[in-house]
């Protein structure tokens, strides 16, 4: 621990180049082993299905180890203690230890892996104004909550999911854990139409310009329907008001190229600029949009009655619908980043939070490993000078005094729900075969 | 002793056929057990090709970019299949099934069809086992053969089929529908609400119907799809695909055993690019002379034959591999012997002097036309022989789209006269690795025609780019017709066949001949020298 890191009583600022000499105290101190076990182990409800996850490191320089394992939580936790790796990937389970992966006479295979979600900011970056590249704000992050919220009730109404844990992903974006037995049981074809049920739009390309574009048809499906129940109350807010997304010329245009035909699209674009709807702003242009299509879809047959019926829902979807990594959805052996590691680029925890409270969630003002670092010394100053210079060993866990302390708190509780509906199907299964 | 009552009219039935109704109750089958019976060699081999002829077919159908299960796609598949003589597979594709009470010949015929279904399909599983690539072929194919046979069922049918496979579904209740009905209102794709009021609907867990999940059309709900009586064929497709998968990992394991009886081993190994389609080994019609070849490679040669033309002509030099590939060719179009000795002669005497081709080169040329040694026309390579070359440096053969890298094929392909836009759809299949559809959308614009051709063969592409030039005139219309005829060694008369008065003649004759240069194409396709249909698999 340096001593410019402890000058500072303000904030202290991360510095990625000391993150090696922090990650020690880290892993030491702060990060939740015991909690991490109890998640990883499934109370041990099937044979091996710690002893033989596969974890990998990424250590300094970018050093990349794969295949490691262990049978116990304190393997776990001395390996990581002692290698302090800039960053945990969590693999499948395999069918044999992934150590032996090379000895082993059939193939190494995963057995069983939790379904998982990625969401990154960096794909909305057509729909955001607010902010560019690698910045994150709480105006954009709300693109994150939502699609968070949304995908979260439709895996648990339509897919009858229960024990899923939503990971925010240190910079921009979002991890979906889904630990169910059944979602950690499902093949890779499985995974693959789980996730394409999920997606709903595609990518066109309009005059060089990438557009998400989502067709509804005929019948609205019921997915897609709770969809727009989620996506209609905050289209004003997010898209309209925070983004102005419509608000210049570039802006109309991009609501332009969201009409998948080039004369409806001339004919908005006329009406839009007789109006004098271009380019003011985006609640004027939306709302003479609207105004347009509205009048059309309930006049006589034409392409807005048919093609175009769902024009404005299917825009709206178009912006705000989750947009997924679909790749790292649908294999089952994709490596991703565990919780509670710190990401190297912004300092902050990957620390859990709760969907159900996501638009409260502020990703500005997730801490650092800095600011923990320093957290930790402040308490423990504190204490020793309560205790008169002894060291009391504190029973209260580290992360529990730290701005850590809400993200492991969600943890747990996704953890008790996971562990008491483990507990009620042993005893279903110990019931049916009649053992003690 | 069976005592039979006089005065009931019981049709007689042979006892195999008992046998067979039972063996074979049903138009669909799951293969779950292999047959048991034994059967000749020479009948292995003929119900392998009539399998492959249809699974081709549906091939096909798929290339053609028509929907599945379309009324086109049908349409397509209906007429392939009389066309090629599998009225068999047609009858248990469309379900037109006879009644055994009234028409007993014909439900004869369908347990025999049932029959060489059941039993085609366990040999094919031993020749596909073998790589993932042939895997995935066979069932891709073998489901697209399924769900066709499944979708043409009754409700009686299916419910006939669940009772035999024991496979545990029943519909849901009034009450239970009723609960769910918006929902199967709002998310069954495909039925209209007066047909969902009325069908019968399964309730299923997803995991078993991933096709209808992906595509979202059925109502799900707390981990349960709702699926109704179409697309129930989607849940026991996968019972068929986990069956077929299942079958071919234990093929694989005991291909090694089934191999070591050599009949076997060679027909199953060239089975997958065996080539059923059309017997190019005769042109029909018009004597192509040497002359017209330059013309003619730009209007109505694929490219890997034009390719071969130029090279020729720009090298005055063909390796082996180029000129049994381009010879062949020439062959079917219409070249004959003397010409194309001709054509060959000229050029490769421009680098080297007449004794030398005539010593080195001549021999193989007659070999082509059957005129020397095993006297055997060959039959000039399809697309999928070709394809499967590997040329080096200097070597030109192989097909264009496989083997140029992307910019040396814009490169050619632009100076053929294609406008980039053009050219950029050909490039859209290389990249795609479809290079039979690279070549029928060359095709398509070089002939500037909305046809879409699926290109299996080049001596096809010859054809029917000349046909679409209104060169290549119907039979009917034909008078002068170039005849190899049937005995060895007999020289070459060309005859004046009236075509009015002998078209029926000419059927026989030349179905005749093609079958014997098939037999006799696979006898020979052991030959060290000049293997024909031999793979690596």
């Amino acid at each position: 621990m340096t001593e410019e890191v402890l000058k500072d009583e303000k904030t202290p600022k991360y510095d990625p180049s000391i993150l090696p000499d922090m990650l020690p105290a880290y892993y030491k101190r702060l990060f939740p082993h015991k909690p991490f076990y109890r998640w990883l182990s499934y109370g041990l409800s099937e044979a091996n299905i710690f002893a033989n996850r596969e974890f990998s490191y990424t250590l300094h320089d970018d050093i990349y180890i794969r295949y490691r394992c262990y049978d116990t939580q304190s393997e776990l936790e001395n390996d990581i203690c002692s290698t302090c790796p800039h960053k945990i990937d969590i693999g499948a389970v395999m069918n044999t230890k992934p150590k032996n992966f090379r000895t082993t006479s059939t193939a190494m295979q995963p057995v069983q892996r939790e379904l998982v979600f990625d969401i990154d900011m960096d794909d909305y970056n057509d729909v955001r104004t607010c902010c560019t590249g690698s910045t994150v704000c709480l105006k954009c992050w709300k693109f994150m909550a939502l699609a968070a919220r949304l995908l979260d009730a439709a895996l648990r109404e339509d897919f009858g999911f229960e024990h899923i844990l939503w990971v925010f992903s240190g910079r921009r974006g979002v991890h979906g854990w889904v630990c169910d037995h059944d979602a950690r049981h499902l093949d890779s074809r499985g995974r693959s139409s789980v996730a394409e049920y999920l997606q709903i739009s595609s990518n066109v390309t309009v005059n060089g310009a990438v557009v998400a574009r989502v067709q509804i048809g005929e019948r609205m499906h019921h997915s897609i329907r709770r969809a727009l129940k989620f996506i209609e109350p905050l289209f004003e807010e997010i898209v309209l008001e925070d983004q102005n997304l419509f608000g210049d010329v570039n802006g109309v245009n991009k609501l332009l190229a969201m009409i998948p035909d080039d004369m409806a699209r001339k004919d908005v674009e006329a009406y839009l600029k007789k109006t004098n709807s271009d380019g003011s702003n985006s609640r004027t242009v939306w709302t003479s949009f609207v105004r347009y299509v509205n009048s059309l879809r309930t006049g006589a047959a034409s392409i807005w009655t048919r093609k175009l019926k769902n024009i404005i829902e299917e825009i709206q979807l178009g912006i705000l619908y989750p947009r997924l990594d679909i790749n790292v959805t649908k294999g089952m052996n994709h490596l991703l980043k565990s919780p509670f590691c710190i990401h190297p680029g912004t300092g902050k925890v990957c620390v859990p939070f709760n969907c159900n409270v996501a638009a409260k969630f502020d990703p500005t003002t997730v801490p650092t490993i800095s600011q923990l670092l320093q957290e930790i010394n402040a308490f423990d100053d504190k204490s020793k000078s309560k205790e008169n210079g002894e060291e009391e060993k504190s029973r209260i866990k580290d992360y529990k005094k730290t701005g850590m302390f809400k993200g492991v708190v969600v943890f747990e509780e996704f953890l008790r729900k996971l562990e008491s509906s483990l507990k009620t199907k042993a005893i279903d299964i110990s019931d049916q075969t009649m053992e003690f | 002793m069976d005592f039979r009552r006089k005065s009931r009219a019981r049709t007689v039935r042979k006892p195999e056929f008992e046998n067979l109704e039972i063996q074979y109750p049903h138009n669909v089958a799951l293969y779950r057990m292999p047959p048991t019976e034994d059967i000749k060699i020479h009948e292995f081999e003929e119900l392998a090709l009539e399998r492959l002829k249809v699974l081709r077919i549906f091939e096909q159908a798929s290339s053609k970019s028509l929907r599945f299960l379309s009324d086109e796609w049908k349409e397509f598949v209906n007429a392939e299949l009389s066309r090629e003589g599998l009225k068999g597979y047609l009858r248990l594709c469309t379900n037109s099934s006879a009644n055994p009470s009234t028409d007993n010949t014909k439900y004869e015929h369908e347990l025999q069809a049932r029959r060489r279904d059941y039993i085609s399909h366990f040999i094919l599983r031993l020749a596909y086992c073998r790589t993932e690539e042939l895997k995935r072929w066979f069932v891709t194919r073998e489901m697209e053969l399924f769900k066709y046979k499944f979708s043409s069922m009754s409700s009686a049918d299916i419910k006939h089929f669940l009772e035999l496979n024991k496979l545990e579904y029943s519909p849901l209740s009034e009450a239970q529908k009723d609960s769910v009905k918006d929902g199967l209102y709002e998310s069954t794709v495909g039925q209209s609400i007066s047909k969902i009021e009325l069908l019968d609907f399964y309730k299923v867990h997803f995991t078993q119907v991933l096709d209808l999940v992906r595509s979202r059309r059925c109502y799900l709900n707390g981990g349960f799809a709702y699926v109704n009586t179409h697309d129930f064929v989607s849940i026991i497709a996968v019972l068929q695909l986990n069956e077929i998968e299942h079958g071919l990992q234990s093929a694989q394991k005991l291909i090694r055993e089934v191999e070591a009886d050599e009949r076997i081993f060679h027909l199953l190994k060239s089975l997958h690019t065996s080539y059923t389609g059309k017997d190019y080994a005769l042109s029909k019609q018009g004597n192509v002379p040497p002359e017209s070849l330059d013309q003619l490679s730009k209007k109505s040669f694929p490219i890997c034959m034009r390719n071969c033309h130029e090279y020729l002509r720009s090298n005055h030099h063909l390796k082996h591999g180029g000129r049994m590939q381009y010879g062949l060719f020439l062959k079917g179009i219409g070249v004959s012997l003397e010409d194309s000795l001709r054509f060959f002669r000229e050029e490769f005497t421009k680098k080297i002097d007449a004794e030398q081709f005539a010593k080195r080169y001549e021999y193989n040329i007659y070999h082509n036309y059957g005129k020397k040694g095993s006297m055997i026309s060959y039959t000039p390579y399809s697309c999928l022989k070709i394809i499967q070359e590997n040329p080096v440096q200097d070597d030109c053969r192989g097909c264009p789209y496989k083997t140029s890298d992307t910019s040396a094929l814009k490169v050619k392909l632009a100076s053929y006269g294609l406008s980039s836009t053009h050219v950029q759809e050909v490039i859209n299949y290389v990249t795609k690795g479809h290079y039979q559809l690279a070549c029928g959308k060359y095709f398509q614009i070089m002939h500037e025609s909305p046809v879409e051709l699926g290109v299996h063969h080049p001596n096809q592409y010859f054809e029917e780019s000349q046909n679409l030039m209104g060169n290549r005139t119907a039979k009917k219309a034909a008078n002068i017709s170039q005849r190899k005829p049937l005995k060895r060694g007999a020289s070459d008369n060309s005859k004046t066949l009236d075509a009015d008065e002998d078209d029926e003649l000419w059927n026989i004759a030349e179905t005749q001949e093609s079958t014997y240069n098939s037999q006799q194409a696979e006898k020979s396709a052991w030959d060290e020298d000049l293997d024909l249909t031999a793979i690596d698999c």
